[in-house]
């Protein structure tokens, strides 16, 4: 509570308030997770524990190689995507022309997932053309099949979702930081990189995390665009989508289904687990500081 | 010429634009090696951006920069030997005091034994010893700055570039911060370059100042000199508290020239400066040189005597205001020490002579 005259009955509706609307929210996520450990599956009566679905899954050889893909999309998503979102949020912070520009940033976002799906589509088999003719006029067979349908495409595709989102979480981050700290750090002699490394990104590394938890979630749950543009592999959101419209829901399906929610709810968890961590450890160690005597 | 080794600052026809918008028109100066070297301007004036681009943060737009002698127009700020003091604290939060002031030689990969005792020596000298382990936000504004400092003038270059480093400390604070820094420039003697809008912190800490004003450096010169005999019409406007007397010249005799007021005429030496009749031209003259007396007392010929009614009584604590209109409306200033008497005896509404020494009185041309 902020003040004396706080209310104690308020305060604590707000935080049941808050809960019941975070607990609403993710409850259905809980209930998949529950029901993927029952061993008679959805609307069994009867609940018995049992890790066996996971153990199908993860012993299935085609999800296990999805698993792979998912995951190799998401390290290349993030290790393009966040900096490319921190590059695009420090020009934003520099550029005139801001509300152009984090239009442009932000436009993606409002394109339907199919139709930027099958935008791409077009446009990697247009290019596709061009580069063959290209390289067929140049001797250069390097050229063509740069844009044929597979993990390049497949990338281009996640990027394009999920860069808008690294650029604002990064952005955000970004506020606080001042840059006159980059204009003083380059007085005592460091390089523009060295200011980055050592002043401006130990104070926006929260966010850059962040965004690296985002675009993993984000690439990990996808599944419309990866559909159309991966080429000869698939995805685990690609497989469980594939399951659920052909075979229905099964016990494998919700397993593979609480394979996704556990992975977000661990990183997200552990992300707000960390943090909380941390600012009660500066908080004390900030009030032992102060007040010596008084803090324990 | 050759430059001069004493030289520590030499800027040659600066200007910098941004688009159509002008901050700084050309500029030139010099500053000697060991000054504190102020720049004084209201505020948008230009005087930040000049600071900047000496500190390397800024390109300009045409001129040249010399630091030392050594061309340093087209070198990025960690490559000049220069360190810069922020208006608004420029601290790494996440890093202590100790890492705060030791970051430059850290990036001059120093042992740390050695990082670490100049950091001490330097902590010692600003007076903030034993506060090493504490993180900025943990810190008073006046500590902070002084961090600052530390961090600077631990880097032992030659040249400290300070951008409105007392603006955002309290009345108090502001004072002795003003004195400690003087003290700490002819301490270390190097050349500091510092920025400020407030003229009592320029008077207090500079040997040498510079008005500037509307990106144009108006006038430079020692502090005394541009107190005592301000050459042009905006610096005695800036400075101290001058009042200004617009006329004509009607009359040159010599070097002295002669302004009609309109209704009275005063004459001051021209110091130098190029008159003609019928050129626009003001008298300034201090408000504690003027004086104020009775309608029809004694009449001294050293003296200039302007008619004028009594306004109002201002007392200061340790001066005293009196505000008197001149027959034109125009309102000046009389300033004295107080007295412990509340007013000089005179009445609101009552008709006076203010009257001030000849060679008290200024022109000015521009």
């Amino acid at each position: 509570m902020r003040d004396d005259y706080s209310s104690k009955l308020g305060y604590g509706l707000k935080w049941a308030y808050l809960l019941s609307i975070v607990g609403a929210l993710l409850a259905p996520v809980f209930h998949i997770v529950y029901i993927s450990f029952n061993e008679h599956g959805f609307s069994a009566r009867i609940y018995e524990f049992t890790t066996d679905w996971y153990r199908v899954v993860l012993g299935d050889i085609m999800l296990v190689a999805s698993l792979k893909w998912t995951f190799y999309l998401a390290l290349s998503a993030v290790l393009t995507a966040v900096p490319m979102g921190l590059l695009a949020a420090k020009l934003y912070k520099r550029t005139q022309h801001k509300v152009a520009f984090v239009t442009l940033m932000l436009a993606p976002l409002f394109v339907p997932a199919d139709i930027m799906a099958s935008s791409l589509l077009v446009f990697f088999r247009n290019a596709n053309g061009v580069f063959e003719l290209l390289g067929e006029a140049l001797g250069w067979e390097w050229l063509t099949h740069w844009f044929e349908l597979g993990f390049l495409t497949a990338l281009i595709g996640q990027i394009l979702y999920t860069l808008p989102y690294a650029f604002v979480i990064i952005l955000i981050t970004m506020s606080r930081y001042h840059p006159q700290q980059t204009e003083a750090a380059r007085g005592c002699g460091a390089t523009g990189w060295q200011a980055f490394c050592q002043v401006e990104f130990p104070q926006i590394r929260a966010g850059v995390f962040s965004a690296c938890a985002f675009v993993v979630i984000l690439s990990f749950n996808e599944a419309t665009r990866t559909a159309l543009l991966k080429g000869g592999f698939d995805t685990f959101a690609n497989v469980l989508v594939s399951q659920m419209l052909n075979v229905g829901m099964s016990g494998e399906s919700y397993a593979m289904a609480g394979i996704m929610s556990i992975v977000a709810i661990t990183v997200i968890g552990g992300f707000l687990i960390y943090t909380l961590i941390q600012s009660g450890r500066l908080e004390r160690v900030a009030r032992a500081k102060a007040d010596p005597l008084m803090s324990s | 010429m050759a430059n001069m080794p004493n030289i520590a600052v030499e800027v040659t026809d600066l200007a910098k634009s941004y688009g159509s918008v002008v901050a700084l028109k050309s500029v030139s100066f010099r500053i000697d090696s060991g000054r504190y070297f102020v720049l004084l301007g209201p505020s948008g004036c230009g005087k930040t951006t000049l600071l900047r681009l000496i500190g390397g943060f800024i390109r300009p737009t045409r001129g040249r920069i010399l630091l030392h002698g050594r061309d340093v127009t087209d070198l990025p700020p960690n490559k000049r030997p220069t360190s810069m003091v922020f208006q608004s604290f420029a601290l790494f939060p996440h890093m202590t005091v100790t890492k705060n002031v030791g970051y430059g030689l850290r990036l001059r990969k120093l042992p740390t034994s050695e990082v670490l005792a100049r950091v001490d020596d330097m902590l010692d000298m600003v007076g903030l010893e034993g506060l090493g382990d504490r993180l900025p936000h943990e810190l008073s504004g006046g500590q902070q700055q002084r961090v600052q400092l530390a961090r600077s003038l631990v880097l032992e270059t030659d040249i400290l570039l300070l951008d409105e480093p007392l603006a955002a400390l309290d009345a108090k604070l502001h004072k002795s911060m003003c004195i400690e820094l003087k003290r700490i420039q002819e301490k270390v003697g190097i050349t500091f370059v510092h920025v400020t809008h407030n003229q009592e912190e320029a008077m207090t800490v500079a040997d040498d100042l510079a008005i500037i004003d509307n990106g144009e450096l108006v006038e430079t010169g020692r502090t005394i000199d541009l107190y005592e005999n301000p050459l042009r019409r905006f610096t005695a406007d800036f400075i101290g508290e001058n009042n200004i007397f617009d006329g004509r010249v009607s009359r040159i005799d010599g070097v002295e020239a002669t302004i009609d007021l309109g209704y009275d005429t005063v004459t001051a030496n021209s110091r130098g400066q190029a008159v003609r009749v019928g050129d626009d031209a003001s008298i300034s003259v201090r408000s504690e040189r003027l004086q104020i007396f009775d309608r029809d007392g004694k009449v001294e010929d050293s003296f200039y005597y302007l008619p004028a009614t009594h306004m109002e009584t201002v007392y200061l604590g340790l001066t005293t205001s009196e505000i008197v209109t001149l027959p034109d409306g125009k309102e000046v200033v009389v300033r004295r020490l107080s007295d412990g008497v509340e007013n000089a005896g005179f009445s609101r509404g009552a008709v006076i002579r203010i009257g001030w020494r000849k060679a008290d009185g200024r022109l000015h041309t521009s």
